[in-house]
């Protein structure tokens, strides 16, 4: 048994070195570039990235910040990685998080319920509200062709205005009309230190359930079976429309929590704002998380973590006088370098295919 | 696109006839009749880990100026692959390529063609979006300057148009043309380089008969100025009609070098398929009169919306091979897609073990005991991508004792995967860490019959099931069909092999335009009677 594990543990090592290691060299690479951005413009890249270090992980605040930045774009990068794991390029979580986070004001904000099951119904409600969103995607694909990048960024504007138009005629706060109603304290997810909450746990059962309907279950075989090969697919005679719609309803249940979580569990405001500049871009940084989570759900997770934790440190060469923009571009630089390992793949996998003929 | 467009329209002008003069003058003073412009010695090539076998073994081969030579062979002999060889696209394993009697090793496509030595594909290589000239200009070296030579090129592509009588408008956009126009487009634009060897592979094979004509002429024309001509093709017929020389290719392997004159269609068609009393083996004849499978009139409309399968009715019993023969293209696909529930029936019925099946899905037609050996093993039979394990149980997954209530059970699916890689003697390194696009093709065709054999099935549905097989796997193949046969399978068997389908059918139906020539029975056909229902001339006797 116990050599069974070490094997096992072993086995596990060997296939992650080489990730790993290509995961350290890009943050390696993405650390220079940033640094010789920071020299160019006169700045001292040591000061200011140990600045980031500290500022997000050297306190507890620090830290909790940073997991709570990590929470939503783990959900995000999973409808991406859903979709990429079916053979779709699913771009749609970042609407889909709009409408988790209306979903979630909706029950949340409106009903009088005993504490958790307010919480459970406003969380699932939510979860629902992105998952409907993406049912036009789904249907679009499944029976008229329509691409989904095509349909997915067609509502996520539509989305925008929609959402913004519930706030502004229905959901907004007396008094303080920029923003909706904040949840009641029967949906808010429990303070854990700074703005983090314990729906870091619903975020991560939700990231294993993925990993587990992916990789154990007949439905998951299906949606990778049609991402490698739909043309085998066909012949083994899986229903193709089962699979668009289970993988679109599957990311939008992911990208409705994200949703959520910046409602029901981020402190203070418990609540979003008309110009959704708490919800906004989550799902295209979701993307990043993804791509560098190389599409795993495992992956993805601690890619979030990376990513949140860039993000709360950016704050910090902030404070010490580094242009935000240029903070923003630091960041991007070791986003992109992350990502490059997979995208590398995907293009030879690509050109190998071709040339393989 | 348009972008692509205007930067030609503000940079055309320059000239190129630099470049292919260079060419020209690095190559010597234009060939005569008769001499040897390229000669391949002894050439090897193996591709290791996708073929087990060497995908040429030995060959010689050497084309001279002002000859049509052709290269005659089944699908799998290894044409293209020298064809490839000689224009620079592969590499050689071992031997030599003489170019005007020096020695010669190409690096690239670009190399051959500085040499003098140009391919015409068998796919098309042109950009549909452009026009036959800007094609043409894409491949310049100018093109890295920025500076489309548009104006020079179209008139130069006018004059090669006369010289040759290649009618093709070189301001036509290539998305516009016919397959013909095309197939010219795509000669012209190598014609433009000017190269003494002009190898084209399987040119006719999309062409009317009345544009093979033209292309013949065309060939012939070419010749009389002294280039040497190499045209692939595994149709006798048009070896007869217009080459000078034929070399005969089969499974990888020099079958010999004859002037037409010399030769006959017999002698061709034996070097070509082999000796012609096919191997038969030992079999107790079909002992059950239960029909498996039962086809009624099928109609079956194909790719291009043509109906494709036009009116099909046949049936296997218990413990009978029906091979299905016909040179490809002729509705087998079709009539395959059709049976295993991948295409629509437009009219008709299928009927499996006497259920009505038309129509119904593979998973519907697995769960009555039909299995399906595709054609395309690496592109739909597996999912390259993933592993072993997941390829393994592709078919069964879905049901106990594979999955139970959704949730796969991997510990039986190792188990089961062990069992078959012994069972069915695949090589693989590993069952969860390997993906199959490592594997070669005759373990992937192992892990197809596999996953599609373990259990005896009611009905098999085989296509090509051998095609580019070295000779274990191939009778491990065979040898696996008969014992299934033996146990009361039922199986219809579709493959270009004339011997294949010779020597394991009980009955074999020919197939030419949508429909069945006729069905004889296989311990009493000849290769001539169904060579000729190949070609579309109906026997004498037709037995249903």
């Amino acid at each position: 048994m116990t050599s069974a594990a070490v094997q096992g543990v072993k086995r596990l090592f060997q296939k992650l070195k080489r990730p790993l290691l290509e995961s350290l060299l890009a943050i390696i690479i993405g650390l220079i570039i940033g640094a010789i951005l920071m020299a160019i413009f006169g700045y001292d890249p040591i000061a200011a990235y140990s600045a980031l270090l500290i500022g997000s992980l050297g306190s507890f605040d620090g830290i909790c910040e940073s997991l709570a930045n990590a929470t939503p774009l783990m959900l995000t990068g999973l409808t991406f990685a859903i979709g990429v794991k079916s053979g779709y390029f699913n771009v749609g979580a970042e609407g889909q998080a709009y409408l988790g986070a209306i979903g979630a004001i909706m029950i949340g904000s409106t009903i009088h319920l005993p504490y958790g099951v307010h919480l459970a119904i406003a969380t699932l409600f939510a979860m629902l509200m992105g998952a409907l969103w993406s049912l036009p995607v789904s249907a679009l694909k499944a029976w008229r062709g329509v691409h989904e990048v095509v349909s997915t960024i067609m509502l996520n504007w539509i989305a925008l205005f929609f959402v913004r138009y519930l706030i502004e005629y229905h959901f907004y706060e007396p008094g303080r009309a920029e923003r909706a109603m904040p949840v009641l304290p029967t949906a808010r997810y429990q303070v854990l230190g700074a703005s983090l909450t314990t729906v870091i746990f619903v975020a991560l059962a939700f990231m294993l359930f993925a990993y587990f309907l992916l990789w154990r279950t007949t439905l998951g075989y299906e949606l990778r079976l049609t991402g490698s090969n739909p043309e085998a697919a066909r012949y083994i005679g899986i229903n193709s429309t089962r699979v668009i719609f289970l993988n679109f309803f599957l990311g939008g249940l992911a990208a409705g929590l994200a949703g959520a979580t910046q409602v029901l569990g981020r402190p203070p405001a418990w609540t979003i704002y008309k110009t959704l500049g708490n919800v906004m871009n989550l799902g295209f940084d979701g993307i990043g998380a993804a791509l560098i989570g190389r599409n795993h759900p495992i992956g993805i997770i601690f890619a979030s973590i990376l990513l949140g934790v860039l993000s709360y440190g950016a704050k910090f060469m902030m404070y010490l006088g580094v242009d935000p923009d240029l903070a923003r571009a630091i960041n991007g630089a070791i986003i992109i370098a992350l990502s490059l390992p997979e995208l590398y793949r995907i293009i030879r996998r690509l050109i190998v295919g071709r040339g393989a003929e | 696109m348009s972008i692509v467009k205007n930067a030609l329209k503000i940079f055309g002008g320059k000239s190129d006839e630099k470049e292919f003069r260079g060419f020209r003058k690095m190559r010597g003073p234009p060939p005569k009749k008769g001499e040897i412009l390229v000669r391949a010695e002894n050439v090897v090539k193996g591709f290791p880990g996708i073929w087990e076998h060497l995908i040429l073994d030995h060959i010689n081969f050497d084309v001279r100026a002002g000859e049509v030579h052709a290269l005659l062979g089944e699908n799998g002999a290894g044409k293209t692959v020298l064809a490839n060889i000689l224009s620079g696209f592969y590499v050689i394993t071992s031997g030599q390529i003489y170019v005007r009697g020096k020695p010669v090793k190409f690096s690239s496509p670009r190399d051959a063609l500085e040499h003098g030595i140009a391919m015409v594909h068998q796919e098309f290589t042109l950009v549909p979006t452009l026009t036959v000239a800007e094609n043409i200009a894409l491949g310049l070296k100018e093109y890295s300057s920025l500076s489309f030579p548009l104006k020079e090129v179209e008139r130069r592509l006018a004059e090669l148009s006369e010289r040759y009588g290649l009618k093709v408008d070189p301001k036509a956009r290539v998305e516009d043309l016919s397959a013909g126009e095309r197939q010219r487009a795509e000669i012209m634009k190598v014609l433009y380089w000017e190269p003494d060897v002009l190898i084209l592979d399987e040119p006719t094979s999309m062409l009317t008969p009345h544009e093979v004509d033209e292309l013949f002429k065309v060939l012939r024309g070419m010749a009389a100025e002294n280039k040497g001509v190499v045209f692939i093709t595994h149709r006798i017929e048009e070896v007869m009609k217009v080459a000078d020389r034929v070399t005969v290719l089969r499974l990888g392997k020099f079958m010999g070098t004859k002037p037409i004159q010399e030769t006959s269609k017999e002698e061709l068609l034996r070097l070509m398929i082999g000796e012609v009393e096919p191997f038969r083996p030992v079999r107790k004849p079909v002992k059950s009169e239960r029909p498996v499978l039962e086809v009624r009139d099928l109609h079956v409309i194909g790719r291009e919306g043509v109906e494709a399968v036009r009116g099909v009715t046949f049936t296997i019993r218990e413990g009978e091979i029906f091979g299905i023969a016909g040179v490809a293209g002729n509705g087998q696909r079709e009539l395959v897609e059709a049976l295993t529930g991948l295409r629509k029936v437009k009219s008709g019925k299928i009927i499996v073990m006497g259920k009505d099946v038309t129509n119904k899905s593979p998973r519907e037609l697995a769960k009555l005991g039909v299995r399906h050996i595709p054609e395309d093993r690496r592109g739909v039979g597996v999912a390259e991508p993933m592993t072993f394990g997941e390829n393994i149980m592709m078919r069964d997954y879905c049901s106990p004792p594979f999955s139970k209530n959704g949730i796969i059970d991997y510990d039986f699916v190792t188990r089961h995967a062990k069992e078959l890689i012994k069972k069915f003697e695949i090589l693989t390194p590993d069952i969860w860490d390997t993906e199959v696009r490592i594997l070669s093709g005759g373990n992937i065709q192992r892990l197809i019959l596999a996953r599609e054999l373990w259990v005896e099935p009611k009905l098999l549905i085989a296509f090509h099931p051998t095609y580019g097989l070295d000779m274990k796997a191939l009778t491990h193949t065979h040898k696996l069909f008969m014992r299934l046969r033996e146990k009361g399978s039922a199986i219809l068997l579709v493959s270009e092999d004339l011997e294949e389908v010779m020597s394991l059918s009980d009955r074999i139906a020919v197939m030419f335009r949508g429909k069945f020539m006729g069905v004889v029975d296989a311990s009493k056909a000849t290769v001539e009677e169904i060579g000729m229902m190949m070609a579309g001339i109906k026997p004498k006797e037709v037995s249903a």
